[in-house]
C-alpha cells in the first residue's frame, strides 16, 4: 500500500526567502507522525501547503493515491485533511456544537446527521458539556479542543495538529496526548506539529526533523532526540560537541 | 440539547405565526390612512432590512449598496409594465431573478474584497448604477417613470381607493422573508454563511467554499429586495432613480437590522418596528423645513445603541431568557 500522504521535492518561496526546499516526507496509514523544528524551521508552513493554504512554488503533494498539489483548502478538506490552527480560530460567535456542525456538514446531507455527528464527537472530545456555551466563552484549553473536534467531525483519514499540546498545563496536555491516542485508534492518521519534545516524542511512532527549511533527520522518536545534528538544530554547535 | 434546540426553533415559528395574525388583524382597529402608510412601509422595510441581513448579517459581507437591487427591481417591474404591458408579478419575479444575477456578477470580483474595501466597493457600484439610470432614456432618464394608474385589480396590483392590498402584500413579503430566514437559518447554508462571517480561513480548512458561500448569500439577498423594489414601484406608482435607488435606501435597509440585531432572526424587524414609523412622524412633524432631522435622530439612536447594546436590541430578549432558563 502506497503512503497516505506524500510531498515530493516541495520548495516554497516568500519574496525571496526560501521557507521550505527540497522537501519530501511521506505518512503512512494508521501512524503517528511528528513535525518538529527549532523555530522558524518551516514547519507551519508546511502544514499550510499540505492543508492547501496555498500552492507550492515547486513540487508536489500526494494524498490518497491523488495529486492535490493544485486543490483548494475546501476539496482536501472533503478529499479527508483535517487540520486545526496554531492560533485557534473558533467561530466566536457560534456555540460549541454550531462550531462543530460547519465541519460535519461537509460529509452529512441531513441536518439531524450532521448534529447527531457533532455530539458524538464532542462526547468523544470531552466537549459535549459545554455544547450550548458560545465559542467565545470557551477558556484557553477548551478551545484547543474545540479545534480537533471541528476537524475530527470532517470524518478526515488524515488529521494535522498544529501545536495543540503547546501551552497546556501537565495535567491538560496528558488529556490531549490520550486524545490524540484515541484518534489514532479510530482509524485517523495523525501528522503533528509539535514544540514540547518530551510530550511528542513518547506519543509519535516517527519524528521528522525539519531545520531550515529542509528535513534534517527522520526516524525513530528515541533515535532522533539522541542525534548530534538535532542537538545542534536546536541548541547550538556547542552542545552538539559535548555529546 | 437537541430537544431544546428543536424546542427554540418551533417557538420562533409559533411566535412569527402568532405576530404575523396580530399584523394582519391590526386595520380592524387602524383606520387612518396616514398611519396605515406608515405601517406599510414599516413592513417594507422590514422585509427589505431581512433580506439585507441575509448577506451582511449572516454572511457578513456588510452591503451599503443595496439600494442598486431595490431599484433594479423596481425599474424591471415599472418598465416592462410601461413599455410591454407585462404584469407587476412577472415583473417583480424578473427583477428579482435579474438582480439575483447582477449580484452575482458584481461578486465576482468584489468578494476578493474585504472588510471595509467590500463595503466601499458597494457603495460605489450603487451610485455608478444611480448615474447610468439617470442618463438612461430609455428608462425614463432622471425624469423617471409615470405608471398609469388604471382601476384597482389585484392582477395589475394597483389600488388607489385602499391602501390595504399593499399592507397585506408588505406583509407577505415580511413573512415570505422571516421565513426564509428561519429556513435557512438550521441550513447548510446558513452554518456556511456564519462560519465564513466568524473566520473565513478555519471555514475554508472545514470544507467551505468560502465564495460559493458569499455568491449564494448575495444572490438570496438581491432577490428578496428586488422584490421589495417591485413592490415598491407599484406602492408610489411612480418612479426615478433618486427615488428607489438613492443612497438612503441602502441606509434604510441596514439600520433596522443593526438596531435590531444584525445576523440575527429577529433583529431586523424588530429594528424596522422602531426605526420606520419614528423617521416617518419626525418628518412629518417637522415638517419640510426640517429635511435631515430624522436623520439626526437616526443618528442618535446609533449612537445610543452602539454604545449601550453593541449586539442589537435582542440582546435584551435574549439575556432575560438566559435568565429565566437557570
Amino acid at each position: 500500500m502506497t503512503a497516505l500522504l506524500e510531498t515530493r521535492s516541495v520548495t516554497q518561496r516568500f519574496a525571496g526567502l526560501v521557507a521550505n526546499s527540497d522537501v519530501s516526507i511521506s505518512v503512512d496509514r494508521g501512524e503517528i507522525v511528528g513535525l518538529i523544528g527549532p523555530n522558524g524551521a518551516g514547519k507551519s508552513t508546511l502544514f499550510n501547503l499540505i492543508a492547501g493554504v496555498f500552492p507550492p512554488s515547486e513540487g508536489a503533494i500526494w494524498f490518497d493515491g491523488a495529486d492535490v498539489t493544485r486543490l483548494p483548502a475546501a476539496e482536501r478538506c472533503r478529499r479527508g485533511i483535517g487540520r486545526t490552527f496554531q492560533v485557534v480560530k473558533s467561530f466566536e460567535t457560534m456555540t460549541v456544537v454550531d462550531n462543530v456542525i460547519v465541519g460535519a456538514l461537509v460529509r452529512a446531507t441531513h441536518m439531524r446527521d450532521a448534529r447527531r455527528k457533532a455530539h458524538e464527537v464532542l462526547e468523544f472530545t470531552g466537549l459535549a458539556a459545554r455544547a450550548g456555551v458560545p465559542a467565545s466563552d470557551l477558556v484557553p484549553a477548551e478551545k484547543r479542543r474545540l479545534e480537533v473536534a471541528r476537524a475530527l467531525a470532517t470524518s478526515p483519514k488524515l488529521l494535522l495538529l498544529d501545536e495543540v499540546l503547546t501551552g497546556l498545563t501537565p495535567a491538560e496536555a496528558r488529556t490531549g496526548v490520550e486524545l490524540v491516542r484515541r484518534v489514532r485508534d479510530t482509524g485517523v492518521t495523525v501528522l503533528m506539529v509539535e514544540h514540547v519534545m518530551e510530550i511528542v516524542m513518547p506519543l509519535v511512532d516517527r519524528a521528522i526533523v525539519l531545520d531550515l527549511g529542509k528535513v534534517l533527520v527522520e526516524g525513530k522518536p528515541s533515535d532522533v532526540v539522541r542525534n548530534p545534528k538535532v542537538i545542534t538544530a536546536y541548541l547550538g554547535d556547542r552542545h552538539a560537541v559535548g555529546a | 440539547m437537541d430537544r431544546q434546540f428543536a424546542q427554540r426553533r418551533r417557538r420562533d415559528l409559533v411566535v412569527a405565526a402568532g405576530l404575523i395574525v396580530l399584523a394582519a388583524l391590526a386595520p380592524l382597529l387602524v383606520k387612518d390612512v396616514y398611519v396605515q402608510n406608515i405601517m406599510v412601509l414599516t413592513l417594507m422595510y422590514a422585509a427589505l432590512s431581512q433580506s439585507w441581513n441575509i448577506l451582511s448579517g449572516y454572511c457578513g459581507q456588510i452591503s451599503l449598496g443595496h439600494a442598486l437591487y431595490f431599484g433594479l427591481g423596481a425599474y424591471t417591474t415599472a418598465l416592462l409594465f410601461t413599455r410591454f404591458g407585462v404584469l407587476p408579478w412577472f415583473g417583480m419575479f424578473g427583477g428579482g431573478v435579474i438582480s439575483a444575477l447582477i449580484a452575482m456578477a458584481l461578486g465576482y470580483p468584489c468578494f476578493r474584497l474585504r472588510g471595509h474595501y467590500f463595503v466601499i466597493a458597494t457603495i460605489v457600484i450603487a451610485e455608478i448604477a444611480l448615474l447610468l439610470f439617470q442618463n438612461w432614456t430609455f428608462a425614463g432618464a432622471a425624469l423617471g417613470i409615470d405608471i398609469p394608474v388604471r382601476h384597482d385589480s389585484w392582477l395589475t396590483f394597483q389600488f388607489t381607493r385602499s391602501k390595504l392590498p399593499y399592507f397585506y402584500f408588505a406583509l407577505a413579503l415580511v413573512a415570505v422573508a422571516w421565513f426564509v430566514t428561519w429556513w435557512l437559518e438550521d441550513s447548510k447554508w446558513g452554518f456556511w454563511w456564519r462560519a465564513v462571517k466568524d473566520n473565513p480561513e478555519a471555514a475554508e480548512s472545514l470544507g467551505v467554499v468560502v465564495f460559493d458561500s458569499k455568491m449564494g448569500a448575495a444572490a438570496v439577498s438581491a432577490f428578496l429586495v428586488a422584490v421589495g423594489g417591485s413592490f415598491y414601484a407599484q406602492f408610489v406608482s411612480y418612479i426615478d432613480p433618486e427615488s428607489v435607488m438613492g443612497f438612503q435606501f441602502s441606509l434604510l435597509m441596514a439600520l433596522p437590522a443593526v438596531v435590531g440585531g444584525i445576523g440575527t432572526l429577529w433583529g431586523p424587524a424588530l429594528g424596522a418596528v422602531i426605526l420606520i414609523p419614528l423617521t416617518e412622524l419626525t418628518r412629518s412633524y417637522i415638517g419640510g423645513s426640517g429635511r435631515g432631522v430624522d436623520l439626526i435622530v437616526y443618528g442618535s439612536l446609533i449612537v445610543l445603541i452602539s454604545l449601550a447594546r453593541p449586539q442589537g436590541l435582542v440582546g435584551l430578549f435574549a439575556r432575560r431568557n438566559k435568565a429565566s432558563a437557570r
